[in-house]
């Protein structure tokens, strides 16, 4: 490397090469530390516990796995969810991240460190947290050298957004997910500016890694396919991007198939057609670069007609086919979830279960500024630094934060997708600012113009350097290799011609005292970073939802209902006792209580969560009848009126409505809304004060205080004195956010009734009632 | 909007009111036979019109619902309309005009059989019209109207059509049929954006440019060569999501709202996290986006000015502007959603 740059201070610049990578690995090991500390809040507020719904199915799938082996938890059906159908868990989970974990586990335990299952598992996504910084440093260097990577890697480790999916304890697929996908970005950034088949076949490793990972690995597969064909359509084609890009296809598709939940969706769905199409412009547009260099440029124009024509020809074929395809499916081939993404009104308007979920939203402003800060600010000028100059690799980028963006403009989830590409984007930003600022306040205190000298001699040096003849990638092995310093001056196009440059050199200075401003308010904004994400992290994002905690003035108040409640299950019901609940608590009863479920949060099948919607929104007996046909011991609700917690079945109950009302058209929305509004008072309509939710809820509420007033409606109930005919409660946690109520078997239900009838008619009721009887 | 249909012929009510009368005596004696001509009639009048909707005067009601014994063989779904009123923006009637043919076309499209028979779309125009109007007793508009078999008397508005059935347009109102008239309206069916002939057309258009673009990407001479176009799309886009605006176009947000205290004043921010404003995204996206810009106008452009006090002077500028607008957000975002960010200081520095 030094000898590339003038002869005389080689030493000198060795020395300040080899102290800046020892440094460089120094930041970035502390920058590992601090992802991995910077998501223990959880453990040390609360506890070293799994957290909310889905980890507790992945914790499960994990301990199958550790107990069982790989090949039992390949083929397992699973009876204890979906009951009557069942699951084939391992045929519809992303198998990653639980292949990781139970990885982990067993290197430690062949290590003889006997860390348990849970902790392996809560502790996964932190340490994934560091490793995505690290490959974070590795694209952001590969696309703007490394001052900018650490930078971008600095903030990635403590971005908000990518805290609330990877605190300790918070074990699901986005933990080694984000890792999956910027490390496949960085080898596909890493095979594009070298060519090397190696870093491509590492590729579409990467992307098969991402792939039993997360359902998100389709934005990969959409968002380099779209980078190949701008840089075609923009006139970039090289053979490097056909080597970055050929072999991912074929390989990674024919990976991405052996992953049973993916199979052949690989090449059936409308979400993957686009990197097919490419895949064949991308052969057309390289048969015409061979066909142009090996022609002289008269003979090409000739050839570059028929050419032209044949692939057009090619290309109307596939597109008829595709067509075709998309057509001949209900929905266009395309997933809701990823319809949606497209058409952002299609799920609000007839998928109620995909609206329902709040990370489905789309986020306002605030959203923005809670998940990334104040990347929001910086990322016009991490824009604007990768057009000038603009390359490959930046512009992968740019396509990168802008498709991220806009996608998360429709779905608050995708916030998680943004956040990579805004920290690589502020990373490149803060990196020119401080190099500019920095190379200002340098330039003017004195001292150093022999330096700059040296620095902009960099710039012309190795330009033979570089292997292909494009000027991008010289540019790129420039910046990778020049010293920090010298980068301020190589955002200028390298072809500038050197006497020109000694002009530019004294001009490209800002003043001094306004440097020394500019800096500090940097220095503030990065700090103000920090303590919002320190905030976040340690406020915001760190709750288990498990355990719930609230702080008032006699002191900490802890709520441990739902595991009181999911041991009581476990303890006092019978292993094959089935457990009816909203969706939403499915996957904890099966982890916690080891109890069946109808429906749980893998939300595969509307019609069997309507029913349970429909159920929950029926009066007594019909619900009854519902749930007895389905096996049903046990319906477990949660309630949040007595303590003010907010997100109870009451307030989930209208999406349940309106599920249910999606299957079964009896069930109407309007019913249970007194003039559009929503209300559980004196004021709601008789459908809403005799449905089973509203009953199940409210049963002996009103002994609680004597006037039933609801905390978080912040209203007395509207009917306060009832009793149940078909349900007993058998169970109500402490603070009443869980209670269990019993299935009244068919004969009580008679003798209750007989009871009545015999007190109206004194003869003869048991013949009557028998046969009036539709339960015998 | 309501003193606009004022009574006007007494005359002619008085005259209806007789004619009314007299074919309710002679409706008495109507028989089955009767009910099938009129229902013949009534789908022999459905078939004249494109979409289903039959336009009715007052012979019309007269003749299909004043002098028809009930039960009726037949409910109609009366869409009152008023001309003079269209151009009133706030009443979308046209509008919703156009929804009703909707529904009757799919209703028609679904409904082949026996059931096509039952229920009939009709509009009634207020300028032609007018003691119709008045027989209903209607006097705001937009009124939609479902006649049922057993309705006498036609003021008896338990068939209007509320607000919230005709707010999700052509859906609701089909909700709101079945759900009254007990009949299957079935898949709602809109005309397609485009034609089969207009398809073609562009078909045909993008196959005969493909070569001449495809010549020119060759080249390297099109728009898309332009760095600078790529650069303010992305910004753009960039602008447009952080503003939240694709939350204003799927929640339908208005720009800005009434104070519901005092008409006159706005409200342009929104106090909540869940829901925000068109104008206020705008304002703070504005806000995300022009930092960025200030600090690459002066890491990227400003470096090369040569004059010492035009960069001293600018540069601070851009400073103070970038400082006010963080600061602005920091506290827009306190503000809003009522968190109180604050930093972990060691217990010993207290």
């Amino acid at each position: 490397m030094a000898a590339l740059e003038s002869p005389q201070p080689a030493t000198a610049t060795a020395m300040r090469h080899a102290f800046g990578n020892v440094l460089s690995v120094l930041i970035l090991v502390l920058i590992g530390v601090l992802a991995f500390s910077i998501r223990l809040f959880s453990v040390i507020k609360y506890e070293s516990v799994i957290h909310e719904f889905d980890p507790y199915f992945n914790y499960r799938v994990t301990q199958f796995l550790s107990k069982n082996g790989i090949y039992e938890f390949w083929n397992w059906f699973d009876d204890r969810t979906w009951y009557p159908l069942g699951r084939v868990i391992g045929g519809t989970v992303y198998p990653g991240l639980t292949l990781t974990a139970g990885t982990i586990w067993w290197v430690l335990n062949s290590l003889n460190i006997p860390l348990s299952v849970e902790t392996v598992c809560v502790f996964t996504a932190p340490v994934f947290s560091a490793f995505a910084s690290w490959a974070t440093y590795l694209l952001t260097k590969e696309v703007k050298g490394s001052g900018a990577g650490l930078a971008a890697a600095a903030l990635l480790a403590m971005v908000p957004s990518y805290i609330s999916r990877s605190v300790a304890g918070s074990y699901d697929n986005e933990a080694v997910a984000i890792f999956a996908l910027i490390f496949t970005f960085y080898l596909y950034i890493k095979t594009l500016n070298t060519g090397s088949l190696f870093y491509a076949t590492l590729n579409a490793l990467a992307y098969f890694y991402m792939v039993c990972s997360w359902g998100g690995y389709t934005f990969i597969i959409n968002l380099i396919p779209m980078h190949v064909l701008l840089c075609i359509v923009t006139g970039r084609y090289s053979p490097r991007l056909y080597i970055a890009y050929a072999p991912l296809v074929v390989l990674g598709t024919l990976l991405a198939a052996l992953v049973p939940v993916v199979g052949f969706n690989a090449v059936l769905t409308s979400e993957h057609f686009a990197s097919f199409l490419v895949f064949i412009i991308i052969h057309v547009v390289a048969l015409v670069y061979y066909i142009k260099g090996i022609l002289t440029p008269k003979m090409f124009k000739v050839a570059v007609t028929l050419v032209v024509s044949i692939g057009m020809v090619v290309c109307l074929i596939v597109v008829a086919i595709l067509v075709a395809l998309v057509a001949s499916s209900p929905t266009g081939g395309w997933s809701g979830r990823s319809l949606s993404l497209l058409d952002p009104t299609y799920a609000s308007k007839y998928i109620p279960i995909i609206a329902s979920v709040s990370e489905h939203q789309p986020p306002t402003w605030p959203s923005y500024f809670m998940d990334i800060n104040v990347l929001a600010f910086l990322v016009p000028a991490g824009i604007i630094a990768c057009f000038s100059p603009l390359s490959d690799s930046s512009s992968f980028v740019v396509l990168y934060i802008v498709m991220s963006v806009y996608f998360s403009g429709v779905m608050v989830r995708l916030m998680l997708v943004l956040a990579p590409a805004a920290c690589i984007m502020s990373g490149i930003a803060l990196s020119q600012a401080f190099d500019v600022f920095t190379g200002s306040i340098k330039y003017q205190l004195g001292g150093s113009s022999n330096s700059a000298d040296d620095a902009e001699d960099t710039n012309n040096a190795p330009k033979d350097d570089a292997a292909a003849g494009k000027t991008d990638k010289g540019e790129e092995t420039v910046k990778e290799r020049s010293s920090k310093k010298g980068k301020k001056k190589e955002r200028e196009p390298v072809e500038k011609p050197s006497i020109k440059s000694k002009i530019k050199k004294k001009a490209l200075v800002l003043p001094l005292e306004a440097s020394i401003v500019a800096l500090l308010l940097l220095i503030m904004l990065g700090a103000f970073y920090v303590i919002h994400c320190v905030w976040a992290a340690a406020e915001a994002y760190s709750a288990p939802s498990i355990v719930l905690t609230s702080q008032s003035r006699d002191g900490l108040h802890v709520f441990d209902d739902f595991r009181e409640s999911y041991a009581w299950l476990s303890h006092n019901t019978d292993v094959d006792d089935k457990v009816a609940s909203w969706w939403d608590y499915g996957y904890q009863t099966t982890a916690m209580a080891n109890r069946t479920v109808i429906v749980d949060n893998n939300t595969w099948n509307n019609t069997h969560i309507a029913t349970v919607g429909t159920a929950m929104s029926s009066p007594e007996k019909a619900a009854w009848e519902i749930f007895n046909s389905l096996d049903v011991k046990y319906v477990l609700v949660v309630f949040g009126g007595l303590i003010g917690y907010p997100s109870d079945d009451i307030n989930k109950f209208l999406w349940m409505v309106r599920i249910g009302g999606g299957v079964f058209p009896h069930i109407k929305e309007a019913d249970y809304l007194r003039d559009g509004q929503y209300r559980i008072d004196s004021e709601a309509t008789p459908t809403m004060l005799n449905c089973l939710m509203y009953k199940l809820s409210y049963y002996r509420f009103v002994e609680t205080d004597g006037k039933g007033y609801d905390r978080v409606r912040r209203t007395e109930i509207g009917k306060k004195n009832f009793k149940l005919t078909h349900f007993e409660e058998v169970f109500t946690s402490h603070h009443w956010m869980v209670r269990i109520y019993k299935l009244k078997p068919a004969r009580n239900r008679i003798r209750g009734k007989a009871k009545k009838l015999k007190s109206k008619t004194s003869s003869g009721w048991s013949s009557k009632s028998a046969k009036k009887n539709p339960w015998i | 909007m309501r003193s606009t249909m004022a009574v006007k012929s007494k005359l002619v009510s008085l005259l209806f009111l007789i004619a009314t009368l007299s074919s309710a005596f002679a409706a008495s004696f109507s028989d089955s036979d009767s009910d099938s001509d009129l229902v013949n009639e009534l789908v022999s009048l459905r078939s004249a019109t494109e979409s289903g909707v039959i336009h009715l005067d007052d012979h019309g009601i007269s003749k299909f619902l004043t002098s028809v014994s009930t039960p009726r063989p037949y409910s109609l779904l009366v869409f009152f309309d008023a001309t003079q009123l269209h151009s009133k923006s706030e009443l979308r009637l046209p509008e919703l005009r156009r929804e009703f043919g909707i529904v009757s076309a799919s209703f028609l499209a679904n409904n082949n059989g026996s059931d096509g028979t039952k229920l009939f779309f009709c509009e009634i125009e207020f300028s032609r019209s007018q003691s119709s109007f008045q027989l209903f007793g209607v006097n705001a508009l937009p009124h939609i109207r479902l006649v049922s078999p057993s309705i006498s008397n036609l003021r008896d508005e338990s068939g209007q059509m509320d607000q919230s059935d005709y707010s999700r347009l052509a859906e609701s109102m089909a909700e709101f049929v079945e759900q009254r008239t007990k009949l299957k309206v079935g898949p709602i069916q809109r005309p397609p954006l485009l034609s089969k002939s207009q398809i073609g057309f562009i078909v045909a258009l993008i196959a005969i440019a493909t070569p001449f673009v495809i010549k020119r990407i060759l080249k390297g001479e099109t728009l898309l060569h332009d760095r600078r176009l790529w650069l303010s799309g992305a910004i753009f886009i960039y602008f447009f999501s952080v503003a939240g605006t694709m939350h204003n176009i799927i929640r339908k947000m208005p720009m800005f709202l009434q104070d519901r205290n005092d008409p006159n004043k706005l409200v342009f921010f929104y106090q909540g996290s869940g829901m925000q404003l068109g104008a206020e995204g705008f304002a703070v996206g504005f806000l995300y986006t022009v930092v960025g810009l200030l600090l690459a106008f002066v890491t990227n452009v400003l470096v090369r000015v040569k004059n010492l006090n035009a960069q001293r002077l600018i540069m601070l500028l851009a400073l103070f502007i970038s400082f006010w607008a963080v600061k602005k957000v920091v506290y827009l975002d306190n503000w809003k959603t009522g968190y109180g960010i604050h930093p972990y200081w060691p217990s010993s520095w207290r």
